[in-house]
């Protein structure tokens, strides 16, 4: 496996600082709005996307598949990364993309924010749901008991103690150390989930409305799972299932979002990592396979 | 790694600068959508996004000047909730220009810029197998699933009406 670039190798345990310190090296350094390319080019698959706009599929008559502009942006956004006629996007405006993406989180942070100011009364009612579901998180842990049968080891436990978004990776390196079995985990759910994982919830949001009937807010909530993206992705379509109730929504994701953001890294520290562990110690000797991690390589 | 071996930088009137330029042209883009998706008029967008942008710009200086190892996510919610909070005088023009951008325009301009940054890890994400895909799709499956089940057992048992 070839690992890996997650740029907090001497992070120093200030979890959060990770994503001032891409914003910071990419944004103050060079002068990322010079790069005219990379916002035409975004600038024109916006225009794209809502041109065409939101396309609803029906299954049968109560279920439909909902697929809208931000699914559209996404994908073509890495299609033209990868297309290789496309010569004016490259590893350096991906760079440019990713600082610019780590300054932007600010503004749907902040457009959530009013929404759950608005809405603030609704939120103290609602308290108790709300802290709780963060402990629904813990529920990745289940998975360990999959990735030992798929003939994971040691990485299991980077890889199914949370979401592995960077404050979880910063935790796991920071108590494994960088070249432990448990950070390549980490480190491999973070890159898969990099590539994947908003493309992924947004489509997993999507029939799960069709097909589960749980609370609206429930929904809202649950779309506030710690990454700023995953969560924008996760929002789209319950916006779309509920209509009406688009400032509760936004108002229930966003400060779920928050919480997952100050509480969700504790909860993984103090809470999910011995957890994981401890399920680790006593299942791996039970269902664990032979390892299928190559030996470990050099990059 | 050679963008990655200094340390961080200190805030200067040209990096603020540079934030200011791409909120900018974010704030562009996405009045635009706003206009092409959801009808609404751009001057009023650009004013709501102005505000938006102005409140990350307050957040993500704030966290660097002042001394606490906090977040400007933290900085730029709580300000955010301050001025819509009901009663507060900047409540009713904030809600009036805010409402006006929609979320899903915002979202739709930044997940453009999200697909192309995540293109920098498609090499790393192939060289993985499928079973950590596997995993992975498993591991944010349970994650939403454990939290919307946790909140609507707790919404029903505190007899929150399904409005």
């Amino acid at each position: 496996m070839g690992f890996v670039t997650i740029p907090n190798k001497d992070d120093d345990g200030h979890i959060e600082h990770i994503y001032r310190e891409k914003t910071d090296k990419r944004i103050l350094k060079k002068n990322p709005w010079r790069d005219y390319r990379l916002h035409v080019t975004v600038f024109v698959l916006v225009i794209i996307a809502e041109l065409i706009g939101t396309i609803e599929i029906p299954l049968s008559k109560d279920i439909s598949i909902t697929i809208m502009p931000l699914i559209y942006t996404i994908i073509l956004g890495l299609a033209f990364y990868l297309a290789k006629p496309i010569k004016w996007i490259q590893r350096k405006q991906a760079r440019i993309a990713e600082g610019a993406m780590m300054l932007f989180i600010g503004v749907l942070i902040a457009k959530l924010a009013v929404s759950s100011g608005q809405s603030i009364s609704l939120i103290f009612d609602m308290g108790p749901a709300l802290i709780l579901q963060e402990l629904g998180h813990l529920a990745t842990i289940l998975v360990l008991p999959i990735a030992l049968l798929l003939g994971f080891k040691k990485e299991a436990i980077g890889m199914t103690n949370s979401i592995g978004r960077e404050p979880n990776v910063a935790v796991v390196v920071d108590k494994f150390g960088f070249d432990s079995p448990e950070s390549r985990g980490v480190f491999a759910i973070f890159i898969i989930g990099t590539v994947i994982g908003t493309i992924f919830i947004s489509f997993l949001v999507t029939f799960s409305l069709s097909f589960l009937p749980l609370h609206p807010y429930a929904f809202a909530m649950a779309s506030g799972v710690g990454s700023a993206s995953m969560n924008a992705a996760a929002i789209g379509p319950t916006l779309a299932a509920f209509p009406g109730m688009e400032t509760q929504i936004e108002a229930f994701a966003g400060f779920s979002n928050l919480l997952s953001f100050c509480v969700g890294i504790y909860i993984v520290i103090f809470v999910a990592l011995p957890l994981t562990e401890k399920m680790y110690n006593w299942l791996e000797p039970k269902i664990g396979r032979d390892s299928i991690m190559p030996k470990k390589e050099d990059e | 790694m050679p963008d990655l071996i200094d340390g961080s930088e200190n805030v200067t009137v040209h990096g603020i600068f540079n934030w200011i330029l791409l909120l900018a042209i974010f704030s562009i883009i996405t009045a635009i959508g706003n206009y092409l998706g959801y009808k609404h008029p751009m001057t009023d967008s650009l004013v709501g996004m102005g505000i938006l942008s102005l409140i990350t710009l307050v957040g993500v200086w704030l966290e660097r000047y002042l001394p606490f190892n906090v977040s400007s996510i933290l900085y730029i919610s709580i300000m955010g909730i301050i001025l819509a909070f009901p009663g507060m005088p900047t409540s009713e023009f904030v809600l009036y220009y805010v409402s006006k951008v929609e979320l899903l325009a915002i979202v739709t301009v930044f997940l453009a810029y999200v697909g192309i940054g995540m293109g920098k890890s498609w090499d790393e994400f192939k060289a993985l197998g499928w079973r950590a895909i596997v995993i992975t799709i498993l591991v944010i499956a349970a994650t939403y699933y454990g939290a919307a089940i946790v909140a609507h057992i707790v919404l029903v048992l505190t007899g929150v009406p399904a409005v």
